[in-house]
C-alpha cells in the first residue's frame, strides 16, 4: 500500500515514537552494559584487595616476627635520636666534648645544608630520609685517635654517621719528637643521616 | 483507543452498537430511506475516531462455488477479480472466498463468489462512511461469519446448518469443514415460538432438499446436523418441534447460552441472533469481506499507525529484556563484590586484633617496616673506614721496611683497570669488577732500607706487599703504582751512576672491598 501525503503525515507522530522508544531501549542497554563493566571492575578491585588481605593474615606469623624484630632496630634509632628532625645543637655539643675529651689537637668541622636521601612510601605517610654532609678536619698524634673521634661521634647519637671518605696524612713531624705537635691530618666527610617517619605519632 | 462500533445493516434499518470487551450496547437506529442516510452522516461526524465494522444481514446474497488455477500473489488477484467482474455487474460489494485446493492432476482453486443481488440499497450507506473519514475495518455478511459461530456452539463439524433467528429473518447457513458454502434469509414478521418453531423445521428441510440437489450433503446415511439457536425462552418450544429424523440431527441452544459460548456478556433487550453475529465480526473478522482496500485505507493506516507503535514498543521491551539479562549480571557481580568486600573486611579486622598484640610503637607496622628495611639498605651501603685500616695495618706488621706517607679512604665505585693495572693480581681483578660500589683505600708509601738502584728488590717487596693486602678475600687490589714503570705501554727510566739522592721509592697501592 502507498502512502499519500496526508497518510504519512499520520505515521510521523507513531515513527518518532518508534524511534524514541527504539533509541530509549539502546540507550539502556549502553548504559546497563557500562553498569556492568564498573561492577566488574569494582569486584576485581575487591578481589585483589581481599586476597592481598587474606595473604597478609597467612603471614601474620612472619610478620610478628619480622616486627618484633624489625621494632628493636626502630626503638633503638628513635632512642638514639636518628628518628626524628635534626638536633645540630647537639651534634656541635657533641664535637665540642668528643675533642676535650680525647685532647684533639685540632679540630674544625662544617656542616653542609640538609638534603633529601630517600623518601620511602609507607602507610600513612611517607618515611622521609635525610643527610647533612660535614668536613672534619682534624689535627691527630696518632692514626688511633681519629678511630676513637669517630667511635665517639657514634656513640653520641642524635644522627647516623656514615663516613663517605677519609684522608690521612703525614704532617712531616718525626715520630720521636717529644713536642704535642700533629703527626697526622685527616680530613673526613661524614653523612649525618637522620630520619622523619610522617606517619609516627607525635 | 478507537471505539470498536459494528453497524448491522438490514433491508429495513441500520443500528449501530458499541461494542466493549465482552457487551454490545445499542447505540442508534437509521431508517434505510434519505433522512436514515443524513442523520448517519451527522452520526458519523460526532464519531470521526470510530473503528466501523459493517455486517448486512440482507436476502438476496448470492453465492456461486467457482474453479481458478492455482495461483498466487498479483495473478490470482488479477484472475479473481476478472471472475468477480464476469460474474457480477456491481462488483463493489463482492468477495472471493477461498473453499481449497482441488487435489488433481489440474490443481484447481475452488472459489465461493459472493456478492448481493441488489447492491444499490447498499453503496449510499458506504458512501457516507467514506465521507465521513471514519476507519472503515470491514464489510462483512452475517454468512461470512456463520463459520466461526458454528465452530464456537457445535464444534469441529465437516457438514452443519447454523440457524439463527435475526432481526432481519431466519438465517440459514450451510458450512462445509469450517468453509461457508451457501445461506439465505427468509423474513419472520412477529412469529409465535410454536409457529416459529416450525417455520424453522420447514425452512431447514427445503434447505436440506437443496442443497441435496446440489449434492454437497453427505449420503451416507448419517443425518446433517442443524444449530439451531432459539430465541430467549423458547427453547422448550423448539426442541418440542425440531425433533431429529433420519435426515436432519436438530440441536436446539437458547440465545443466552449461544451469547456465552462466543464471549458475549451483554447485549441490548430487543437484540436476537444477530448480536453474535456482530461480537464476532468485532472479536475475530473473518480475512474474506466485501470492502475494497481503497474503502478501508483509513483503517489500514490506522493499523500501520498503531503497528509501527507497537514495533517501538516491542523494540523497547526487547532491548528492556536484554537490559534486564544484564542487570541480572550486575546484581550478581555486586553481590560477590559485596561478598568479597565483607570477607575482605573481615580479613582486616582479623588482622587488626592479631597485630593490636604486637608490641606498641608510636608508628604502624608498615612504617616500621619500611623505616628499618630503608635504614639497613642505607648501612650496608655505608662501611666505617677502620675494617679496612685495621686490614691495612696488619699487614703492615709484615713489612716493616714499608713506611706510608698518605691514605685516602672513601666510598665510590671502581674504574676499569684494563690497561693500566698489570701489577694487581687477576683473582683480584676478578673480585671486583669496574662500576661497582666499594670502599677503596689508596696507600701511598715508600720502600725503605733498599737502594734505589736495585729496582729488582724494591719492585718485589711491593708486588709481595700488594699480594698479601690481597690474601683477603674480603679484599683486592685494583691498582698498583710501582717506583719503576715496568707496564710495556709506560716510559722506563734510569740515572745509572748518579749520585744516591737518599729518597725512598714511592709507590701507590689501591686497595678495594666490594659493598654487597
Amino acid at each position: 500500500m502507498n502512502t499519500t501525503s496526508p497518510e504519512f503525515k499520520r505515521l510521523v507522530l507513531p515513527i518518532a515514537a518508534f524511534v524514541l522508544l527504539v533509541g530509549a531501549g539502546v540507550a539502556l542497554i549502553l548504559w546497563s552494559h557500562q553498569v556492568l563493566v564498573g561492577a566488574k571492575r569494582q569486584l576485581s578491585i575487591v578481589s585483589a584487595e581481599r586476597a592481598k588481605n587474606s595473604e597478609r593474615l597467612l603471614r601474620i606469623a612472619d610478620e610478628e616476627r619480622e616486627v618484633k624484630e624489625k621494632i628493636a632496630v626502630y626503638r633503638q634509632l628513635a632512642a638514639l635520636g636518628i628518628l626524628g628532625r635534626e638536633h645540630r645543637l647537639e651534634w656541635a655539643d657533641a664535637i665540642k666534648r668528643i675533642r676535650a675529651q680525647r685532647g684533639l689537637i685540632d679540630l674544625r668541622y662544617r656542616v653542609a645544608p640538609q638534603r633529601s636521601l630517600v623518601s620511602v612510601p609507607g602507610k600513612p605517610g611517607t618515611i622521609d630520609f635525610y643527610a647533612s654532609t660535614m668536613t672534619v678536619n682534624l689535627a691527630l698524634l696518632h692514626e688511633e685517635d681519629l678511630f676513637g673521634f669517630l667511635n665517639d661521634l657514634r656513640a653520641s647519637g642524635n644522627a647516623y654517621y656514615a663516613v663517605r671518605s677519609c684522608t690521612l696524612s703525614r704532617t712531616g713531624v718525626p715520630p720521636t719528637a717529644a713536642s704535642l705537635a700533629a703527626r697526622v691530618n685527616a680530613t673526613c666527610d661524614i653523612d649525618l643521616i637522620t630520619i622523619v617517619d610522617q606517619g609516627a605519632k607525635s | 483507543m478507537a471505539t470498536k462500533r459494528l453497524i448491522y445493516f438490514t433491508a429495513a434499518e441500520l443500528r449501530v452498537y458499541r461494542r466493549s470487551r465482552r457487551t454490545l450496547a445499542s447505540e442508534a437506529r437509521f431508517d434505510t430511506d434519505e433522512a436514515g442516510i443524513e442523520a448517519f452522516r451527522a452520526f458519523l461526524s460526532q464519531h470521526r475516531d470510530a473503528l466501523l465494522y459493517v455486517v448486512a444481514d440482507l436476502a438476496g446474497e448470492d453465492f456461486h462455488e467457482d474453479q481458478i488455477p492455482y495461483l498466487r500473489g498479483a495473478e490470482r488477484r488479477t484472475v479473481v477479480e476478472r471472475r468477480l467482474a464476469q460474474r457480477y455487474r456491481d462488483t463493489r460489494l463482492s468477495a472471493a472466498i477461498p473453499l481449497g485446493i482441488i487435489k488433481d492432476e489440474r490443481r484447481n482453486e475452488r472459489l465461493l463468489l459472493a456478492s448481493f443481488t441488489n447492491a444499490q440499497q447498499f453503496t449510499p450507506w458506504l458512501d457516507a462512511i467514506a465521507e465521513s473519514g471514519t476507519k472503515l475495518a470491514g464489510v462483512f455478511s452475517v454468512p461470512m461469519l456463520a463459520p466461526a459461530l458454528a465452530a464456537r456452539i457445535g464444534g469441529r463439524q465437516a457438514h452443519c446448518i447454523m440457524v439463527t433467528v435475526n432481526q432481519a429473518g431466519l438465517r440459514q447457513s450451510f458450512v462445509e469443514n469450517g468453509r461457508l458454502r451457501f445461506a439465505r434469509l427468509e423474513p419472520t414478521v412477529n412469529l409465535a415460538p410454536d409457529s416459529l418453531a416450525l417455520f424453522v423445521r420447514s425452512e431447514t428441510a427445503r434447505l436440506a432438499s437443496y442443497l441435496g440437489t446440489l449434492r454437497v450433503v453427505p449420503r451416507d446415511g448419517t443425518p446433517l446436523k442443524v444449530f439451531v439457536v432459539a430465541p430467549r425462552g423458547a427453547r422448550a418450544r423448539f426442541e418440542q418441534t425440531l425433533t431429529s429424523d433420519a435426515s436432519l440431527e436438530f440441536v436446539t441452544i437458547e440465545l443466552p447460552e449461544a451469547l456465552d459460548r462466543v464471549g458475549l456478556r451483554g447485549t441490548p433487550e430487543d437484540s436476537l441472533g444477530e448480536a453474535l453475529y456482530l461480537h464476532l465480526a468485532a472479536g475475530n473478522p473473518p480475512k474474506d469481506q466485501f470492502a475494497k482496500l481503497e474503502e478501508r485505507r483509513g483503517y489500514r493506516v490506522w493499523q500501520l499507525q498503531r503497528a509501527v507503535a507497537a514495533a517501538g514498543a516491542v523494540g523497547f521491551a526487547a532491548c528492556a529484556l536484554y537490559a534486564s539479562a544484564i542487570w541480572i549480571d550486575i546484581l550478581t557481580v555486586k553481590s560477590r563484590t559485596a561478598d568479597q568486600a565483607s570477607q575482605s573486611r573481615q580479613v582486616a579486622e582479623r588482622y587488626a586484633r592479631i597485630t593490636r598484640t604486637f608490641p606498641v610503637t608510636q608508628t604502624t607496622t608498615d612504617n616500621l617496616k619500611a623505616t628499618v628495611n630503608e635504614f639497613r639498605k642505607i648501612a650496608a651501603r655505608s662501611p666505617s673506614p677502620e675494617g679496612a685500616l685495621a686490614h691495612l695495618s696488619t699487614v703492615l706488621e709484615q713489612f716493616p721496611e714499608i713506611e706510608l706517607d698518605s691514605l685516602a679512604w672513601k666510598l665510590g665505585t671502581t674504574e676499569s683497570t684494563e690497561g693500566r693495572n698489570r701489577a694487581a693480581p687477576e683473582s683480584a681483578k676478578r673480585a671486583v669488577p669496574a662500576g661497582e660500589r666499594a670502599e677503596l683505600l689508596e696507600i701511598n708509601g715508600r720502600v725503605n732500607a733498599a737502594q734505589r738502584s736495585d729496582y729488582r728488590a724494591i719492585t718485589d717487596k711491593v708486588e709481595r706487599f700488594a699480594d698479601t693486602l690481597a690474601q683477603n678475600p674480603d679484599y683486592s687490589v685494583v691498582r698498583t703504582r710501582l717506583p719503576f714503570d715496568i707496564a710495556s705501554e709506560g716510559t722506563l727510566t734510569g740515572d745509572i751512576g748518579a749520585r744516591e739522592t737518599g729518597e725512598a721509592p714511592r709507590f701507590t697501592v689501591v686497595l678495594a672491598r666490594r659493598l654487597r
